[in-house]
């Protein structure tokens, strides 16, 4: 296998599907021996097909599909406060980027929240601001932000100051310098940015609705692992990490079709 | 040795403003490892007071894009540039990005997310040139421009879709389309092929007999400067001293036969001379 070691070797598209779909399918077959075999209580790890059969239950049941209100709270509380992020987050994070001072000023602020544990924010939240849809929404908010500005200011300052040279040659002014050269050579990262604030987004959504949980995919999981309805919670975290995996692929394809010059440098 | 010949107008009789720019007793200090300070330009004064190629050659590394860099008033650096002297442009002294001058980079730092076109046409999006040039002027200035260079079908491209010698004709129109006064080359040609290159300096001599202004080259190749320049200006290794100014009195485009001339062979022998004799260290080239 002279390639297997090769970081640099091209994978073919069909081998490369079948190699991942073959893993998922892999793990999928060890969980249903386990599940078969009576090594574990099923009260502690429901089989795969008890697992869909809560999925079905909780697709459609008694002419209503809970998992389709639960998906479109989760969904539509993560959309808000993702635009929150993407229409606050990114303003700051260029304008750090672009003046050190103000850099210098923020990023003591910002920073340390990279590593901060941003779910022991959530009392302090609950105080401030009661346990409503506004809660909810700062805590994805905050959540996400501090990783996303940071990345942003990253992703400016990565721009190869020759374009910024060469626009100022050309008579801009330093903020068209910024405008007009800078932030559009950083666009690429700082659609990374975005698409990691998401993934972020995903993880927390549990958590923000966990508080006075009346609707929501977390609330499900909540009420779910409430009445031990184990299948139910496994159904409910493959839904989250399938919406997660969705929103990850349509912005991946979304970033190439608007940047496609990034591939091509 | 003569003065410079004066450049053909063009047909349409376009010509850039006469201009002149002074250089006087600039020096270059950088900090240096040791704490001290690295002395890269040493009281380099220069005049340049009429049209033509100005050819600054040096060794690799002796300060010359510094100081060209100085005269296009764009100050990247985190030191002062320059530590003392000055730069005046029609008498006034020059601190900051001015409108006379355009620099043509070795790097062409054209913009990977844009079109030929757009990357020729990006002046125009800046406040102060929207409001010099209508747009359908500067249309027609980039159509034409795009002639000029033998882009013209390949407006819509992207840089990454362009070969080395074609992204530095990108680079070239985007400056030239500005109709500057003053036009700064940093080592414009260094990064291409022996061929490429050839083909470029040619490029450059059809585009300056129909845009005549001043041309500041910077070269490290001895051959390169003495078939562009008009003058040329032989800087020592570093700190960076005027070692030789002289005029090249022979028509462009220069032939391979007078390349070969006792002329050409004499003014080679007495700029690698000037070299030779300045101490320190740093490489030119010469492909005769």
């Amino acid at each position: 296998m002279p390639q297997f070691w090769n970081p640099y070797a091209p994978t073919e598209a069909r081998r490369r599907r079948l190699l991942g779909v073959g893993s998922v399918l892999g793990i999928v077959l060890l969980w249903s021996a386990v599940a078969a075999s009576d090594l574990v209580s099923p009260s502690k790890l429901p089989a795969p097909w008890q697992v869909l059969s809560a999925f079905s239950y909780l697709a459609w049941n008694d002419g209503q599909s809970m998992l389709l209100t639960a998906t479109l709270w989760s969904v539509g509380r993560l959309l808000v406060a993702g635009l929150l992020v993407i229409g606050i987050g990114i303003p700051i994070g260029i304008v750090m980027g672009a003046a050190p001072q103000v850099n210098a000023a923020l990023s003591p602020l910002v920073d340390p929240f990279r590593s901060a544990p941003v779910v022991a924010l959530l009392p302090i939240l609950v105080m401030w601001m009661g346990i409503g849809e506004s809660m909810k929404i700062a805590f994805l908010f905050i959540g996400a932000v501090v990783y996303l500005i940071p990345m942003v200011r990253d992703a400016i300052q990565a721009v190869p100051q020759s374009y910024w040279i060469g626009a100022r040659d050309l008579g801009a002014t330093p903020w068209e310098c910024i405008r007009r050269a800078v932030v559009p050579m950083a666009m690429p990262r700082i659609a990374d940015a975005v698409i990691v604030a998401f993934s972020v987004m995903w993880t927390y959504i549990t958590v923000a609705e966990y508080v006075n949980a009346r609707e929501g995919l977390g609330q499900l999981i909540q009420n779910a692992r409430r009445f031990s309805a184990w299948d139910q919670v496994f159904a409910g975290i493959m839904v989250i990490i399938g919406l997660a995996l969705a929103t990850y692929q349509s912005m991946i394809w979304l970033k190439r079709r608007l940047y496609p010059w990034e591939t091509q440098q | 040795m003569t003065d410079p010949v004066a450049p053909t107008p063009s047909a349409a009789g376009s010509e850039a403003k006469p201009v002149s720019v002074v250089v006087k007793d600039i020096v270059q200090e950088y900090p240096s490892e040791n704490g001290g300070v690295t002395r890269v330009i040493d009281r380099v004064t220069l005049s340049f007071d009429r049209t033509g190629i100005n050819m600054l050659l040096g060794p690799s590394g002796c300060g010359k894009s510094t100081l060209l860099h100085m005269l296009g008033g764009v100050r990247p650096m985190a030191v002062k540039t320059p530590t003392s002297g000055s730069v005046s442009i029609d008498g006034k002294e020059c601190h900051d990005a001015h409108d006379d001058s355009v620099m043509v980079f070795q790097r062409y730092a054209n913009r990977p997310d844009l079109s030929v076109f757009d990357n020729i046409a990006f002046p125009f999006r800046l406040k102060l040139w929207k409001s010099r040039v209508p747009e359908s002027e500067w249309r027609r200035r980039v159509a034409d421009m795009l002639e000029a260079v033998g882009l013209a079908d390949k407006a819509g491209l992207r840089p990454a879709q362009l070969s080395g010698g074609q992204n530095q004709r990108v680079a070239l129109a985007r400056a030239l389309v500005l109709r500057p006064k003053i036009l700064l080359m940093d080592e414009p040609f260094g990064a291409l092929d022996a061929q490429t290159r050839e083909e470029m300096q040619r490029l450059l001599i059809d585009l300056y007999r129909s845009w005549p202004c001043l041309v500041v080259f910077v070269t490290h190749d001895v051959t390169e400067a003495l078939m562009l320049g008009d003058r040329v200006i032989v800087l020592s290794t570093q700190p960076a001293r005027v070692a030789d100014d002289f005029m090249v009195n022979e028509a462009r485009p220069r032939s391979a036969a007078w390349q070969r001339s006792a002329e050409a062979q004499s003014l080679e022998e007495r700029i690698l001379n000037q070299l030779h004799a300045s101490p320190g260290k740093g490489q030119v080239r010469v492909t005769i």
